[in-house]
């Protein structure tokens, strides 16, 4: 099973921590930690391709955060985290967590979060077998294609090419190019012979 | 847990295991019965300050370096992280590679996968050679060199120009996930490798590869957030007084 990521952005370390506790009591859910509160938060939550996002509303109050959050982190929720206030922003938070909810509740609302996330994410494709297409294009990796190589190929974007790698790499956990080749090796999708 | 100067240095490896290599690597012996850590430094002429904070960053993976932690000079860091680098090639690398070896010894079902396995760690063994090489040829000499314009009362301007050519935020960029092949030679044995017969053998590779995987993660982590903001400081400030002149 597919694990259900959470970041927390939270500068106070015994906030994150509780909340990366109380995350943690819930099976099958992952937690990463950001405690940075500089420029590069930018960069960071760009990136940040995690389940949901929990975060408190104040840090998003700054306009280019916004954009980002609006633009980029398409398939991302957002988890309102307040500490004082009750004030939230025009964004579209799927829960708030409040610093006085106890356990339960936290847990509570998580789970129902997870619950949803698990549903959505056993319906697209069978999370942990590589399709047909991934497997073509594992295929080449492994016989020492690049990714534009493959591309032209198969009549495909070097953008999709990428995504169907990261997609290949998540789902067998095997990161570079000859780890995957042995991969293709064992499981007969290219013989031992063809391999460079 | 923070480890303090106080703490026993018995209960220090009670508490983690994985200790054991760092004291080793600090050339402290066992056999120190109840003293403090800092009595058993002195004892074995380790700078105290600089072995906490080793210590530390190696137990903690959220530990940050103190700022004030960071009296001791790089060439102690150096020294250390060209430890480390000795301790992977001398003991770490040949105990996984004579596991393979007798692996594939012992193998009759499928030695040629065994043999690929093989294959995939010779050429790490090479990469990781690589990695370490360019840091003691390059990285290591470059930061000794800035401490020593940066404590030095009228420093050479030639500093400026090794500056121009190097600084430690390139290291910092090119400085590459070299655990990355060791996690996928993980997932291989353990996700999709047929189950050799000798399992026992299969077992002892896949902990020295944790082992191994965790402490090159610490030894980057030590590179990246003790060295580099180390040097980056006494670059800036060294940009700064030339400036002034
Ligand atoms: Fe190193
Ligand atoms: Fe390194």
């Amino acid at each position: 099973m597919l694990k259900v990521t959470f970041t927390i952005y939270e500068e106070s370390f015994l906030i994150r921590k509780g909340l990366a506790f109380a995350i943690g009591k819930i099976p099958n859910t992952q937690v990463i930690e950001q405690n940075d509160n500089s420029e590069e938060i930018y960069e960071i939550l760009k990136n940040d391709d995690s389940d949901f996002i929990i975060i408190n509303p104040k840090i998003m109050t700054n306009n280019n955060l916004k954009e980002i959050v609006e633009q980029k982190l398409i398939n991302t929720q957002l988890i309102a985290f307040l500490a004082d206030s009750k004030e939230l922003n025009e964004l579209k938070w799927a829960e708030t967590i409040s610093i006085y909810d106890d356990q339960n509740i936290i847990i509570k609302k998580i789970n129902k979060l997870v619950g949803h996330k698990e549903t959505q994410k056993s319906k697209s494709n069978s999370p942990e077998e590589i399709s047909k297409r991934e497997t073509e294009i594992l295929k080449n990796i492994a016989l020492g294609f690049s990714n534009k190589e493959i591309a032209d190929k198969l009549f495909l974007s070097t953008h999709t090419v990428v995504t169907h790698r990261k997609n290949i790499t998540r789902k067998l956990g095997i990161k570079t190019v000859p780890g995957l080749t042995i991969y293709a090796i064992l499981n007969k999708i290219i013989d031992i012979n063809e391999a460079k | 847990m923070l480890i303090s100067r106080n703490i026993k240095m018995a209960d220090v490896i009670h508490m983690n295991y994985f200790t054991l290599s760092v004291l080793n690597r600090f050339g402290i012996e066992l056999g120190f019965g109840d003293k403090p850590v800092e009595e058993v430094c002195k004892k074995h002429n380790v700078d105290i300050d600089f072995f906490l904070e080793i210590l530390n960053t190696f137990v903690d993976k959220d530990y940050f370096p103190k700022k004030h932690l960071q009296s001791f000079s790089v060439k102690l860091i150096t020294d250390y992280l060209q430890t480390t680098h000795d301790y992977y090639h001398k003991v770490k690398v040949p105990e996984v590679e004579s596991l393979i070896e007798n692996m594939v010894d012992s193998c009759y079902t499928q030695k040629e996968n065994i043999i690929l396995l093989k294959k995939f760690f010779d050429e790490y063994k090479q990469e990781l050679l690589n990695h370490t090489h360019r840091e003691e040829e390059v990285v290591f000499p470059y930061s000794l060199a800035i401490e020593e314009a940066y404590q030095s009362e009228t420093p050479d301007k030639s500093v400026i120009e090794l500056m121009n050519n190097y600084s430690i935020d390139i290291f910092q960029n090119e400085h590459d996930d070299i655990e990355e092949k060791l996690f996928d030679l993980k997932n291989i044995i353990i996700k999709y490798l047929p189950q050799p017969k000798d399992t026992g053998l299969c077992n002892r590779l896949l902990f020295v590869l944790f082992n191994l995987e965790q402490d090159i993660i610490d030894h980057s982590r030590i590179e990246e957030k003790v060295l580099v903001p180390k040097i980056r400081e006494m670059e800036e400030i060294l940009v700064k007084n030339f400036a002034k002149k």
